[in-house]
């Protein structure tokens, strides 16, 4: 249990995020959300609906500005698609509309081969990406040090999905292990590239999604694949990296827990009792509140077990597993927050 | 410090308007000491959206029976103080669909089905029970009626009426004429509002890319 609050003056949301992420003491355990909670009534609430909120800086803040203002969150993600270093690289996009994800169109991939893979030069230029360090900018101009803002940047093995789409990439890290790495290794500069942009843009924390998912990826590809690529992410990226595996990795917490990473956002399928247990407090742990199960289909009663779940467990950050749905009702999202709030008020006068 | 408010469990959500801006409307369900009540609501600040609930509630009225709480213009009941939590959320989506420029009245009664190419009506039996009948040959007949039955069951909660495969029933006892109407519009292909249901709950669910087709 991390929660230490006879040594622990009050925090604001940031220093209680920064913390947690350092697995040190913390007033209470932060809500951190380190993919996306944009909603379709947030979006109108602010005026600020998809596609223009992924592609339009000002939109982009303000609509991320609602985790803190509206949901109660100790952190704001500005970055809430998986996209915008794609499409700077040359991916076609389907932008779609407000109630749906733009994604990139993986059946029409612009790499082949490793010599194919070349970062552009307008790549950090892109309005894609310059969008998102341009919304950093503004949120952390508006909100100061009282709140997290974290960034985004995608791994390489995410990239390599979509820019060579997934079938293909797959079969290549089976046929073909070291034309794999070098992949990798090119594509980890777009990585690293807007990482860096972002943190000299203000942000605190980067999240780093790289989909090395627990349907088509084994743990033992993890290692092989990607350990040592994460290792050299969290040394050269200068602020808490956060990273964000969807399904059930239990089998690759053990490597992850080896990167030096700040913090893993996991998934619902994995057991919080048991992830801790394996972390052994080297990465702290994020997330694990249901997506489609809980916070899309079910009420705030239900979300408020899954959240208490994850505090007797002592998971360190507490919050959505992933993107949530954006049709997710506003009032599933509150209740995480409350729900924390409650549980500490209740600890801390049993003590 | 923000600007949403405590409405009540959100029933269902339109995410986006085809009739005013594609702006998001939702239902909440509140209580009052008189029971449940339905509060229509948009977080949309755009001009207009106000009047645009507002037309969404008196719809709901109109569509599905219920009646607006004495000086709201957002808020609804059923006359009878049941939930009736399928149903009402029906009327919510048909109203939502309702074309501004067309004339708001219930449904009949009866409707032609295109598929048996038969007149099907329903008709109250008093005490919440309806008796569904079919005009043309009996071939087939009662096959289509109790599919119809079936789909009045799905969509509004109702219960088998005394009858039996021919007749539904509303839980509360109580008759409700316009509901029956509109769910009897719906009920003739179930299939249809299911498959519609499913490919709206999946929009803006977020898949990590193997995931994604």
């Amino acid at each position: 249990m991390n929660i230490q609050p006879q040594t622990v003056g009050p925090m604001n949301s940031r220093q209680r995020v920064l913390a947690a992420l350092r697995r040190e003491p913390v007033d209470r355990t932060p809500v951190c959300n380190p993919t996306s909670v944009a909603t379709v009534e947030l979006m109108d609430l602010v005026d600020a609906p998809f596609p223009d909120a992924n592609r339009v800086p000002e939109l982009m803040a303000r609509l991320a500005a609602t985790s803190y203002t509206e949901l109660g969150f100790d952190s704001i993600m500005p970055v809430f698609s998986i996209i915008q270093e794609s499409s700077a690289l040359g991916c076609k996009v389907q932008w779609e509309q407000k109630d749906n994800w733009p994604t990139v169109k993986m059946r029409e991939p612009i790499y082949q081969d490793v010599d194919d893979i070349k970062i552009p030069a307008d790549f950090l230029t892109h309005p894609d990406t310059r969008c998102v360090v341009e919304a950093i900018k503004i949120l952390r101009k508006e909100f100061g040090n009282e709140v997290a803002v974290i960034g985004k940047t995608m791994g390489p093995w995410s990239l390599g999905y979509h820019c060579f789409g997934v079938e293909p990439f797959l079969l290549m890290s089976l046929d073909n292990p070291g034309k794999t790495k070098a992949c990798l290794d090119r594509l980890k500069e777009a990585t690293l590239q807007f990482g860096l942009a972002q943190i000299e843009a203000g942000a605190d924390a980067l999240t780093l999604p790289d989909h090395a998912t627990g349907d088509l990826v084994s743990g033992e590809y993890y290692a092989r694949y990607l350990r040592d690529l994460h290792i050299e992410f969290a040394e050269r990226l200068a602020v808490p990296i956060i990273l964000h595996i969807c399904g059930k990795t239990e089998d690759r917490m053990e490597f992850i827990a080896q990167t030096g990473m700040a913090a893993f956002h996991y998934d619902s399928k994995n057991d919080p009792v048991e992830s801790m247990r394996i972390m052994r407090n080297r990465t702290s742990l994020v997330g694990n509140i249901n997506n489609p199960e809980t916070l899309f289909s079910k009420g705030p009663e239900e979300v408020r077990k899954e959240v208490v779940k994850n505090l007797e467990a002592g998971v360190q950050l507490v919050g959505p597993e992933c993107a949530i749905p954006l049709q997710t009702a506003i009032e599933n999202l509150k209740e995480i927050p409350k729900a924390v709030k409650e549980w500490h008020q209740e600890k801390a006068s049993q003590n | 410090m923000g600007e949403t408010i405590d409405l009540g469990r959100r029933m269902e959500l339109v995410p986006m308007d085809p009739h005013f801006h594609n702006i998001s409307i939702a239902l909440y369900r509140q209580a009052d000491g008189n029971g449940p009540v339905f509060r229509v609501h948009s977080y949309s600040n755009r001009d207009g959206t106000r009047q645009r609930v507002e037309f969404v509630a008196r719809a709901m009225a109109i569509l599905g029976g219920l009646e607006l709480v004495l000086g709201e213009s957002l808020k609804l009941r059923f006359p009878c103080r049941a939930e009736h939590p399928f149903a009402c959320r029906r009327v919510f989506l048909e109203a939502c669909k309702l074309d501004p420029s067309q004339a708001m009245e219930p449904r009949p009664l009866q409707i032609l089905d295109k598929k048996s190419n038969r007149t099907i009506t329903v008709t109250s039996q008093g005490n919440g029970v309806y008796l569904l009948a079919a005009g043309g040959e009996e071939l087939d007949k009662a096959s289509r009626i109790a599919a119809v039955t079936n789909g009045l069951m799905k969509l509004g909660q109702m219960q088998v009426g005394v009858s039996g495969g021919d007749s539904v029933a509303f839980a509360c006892g109580q008759s409700h004429d316009s509901l029956a109407g509109l769910l009897l519009v719906r009920a003739l292909n179930v299939r249809a509002v299911l498959r519609e249901q499913e490919m709206t709950a999946s929009r803006g669910v977020l898949s990590a890319p193997s995931a994604q087709k």
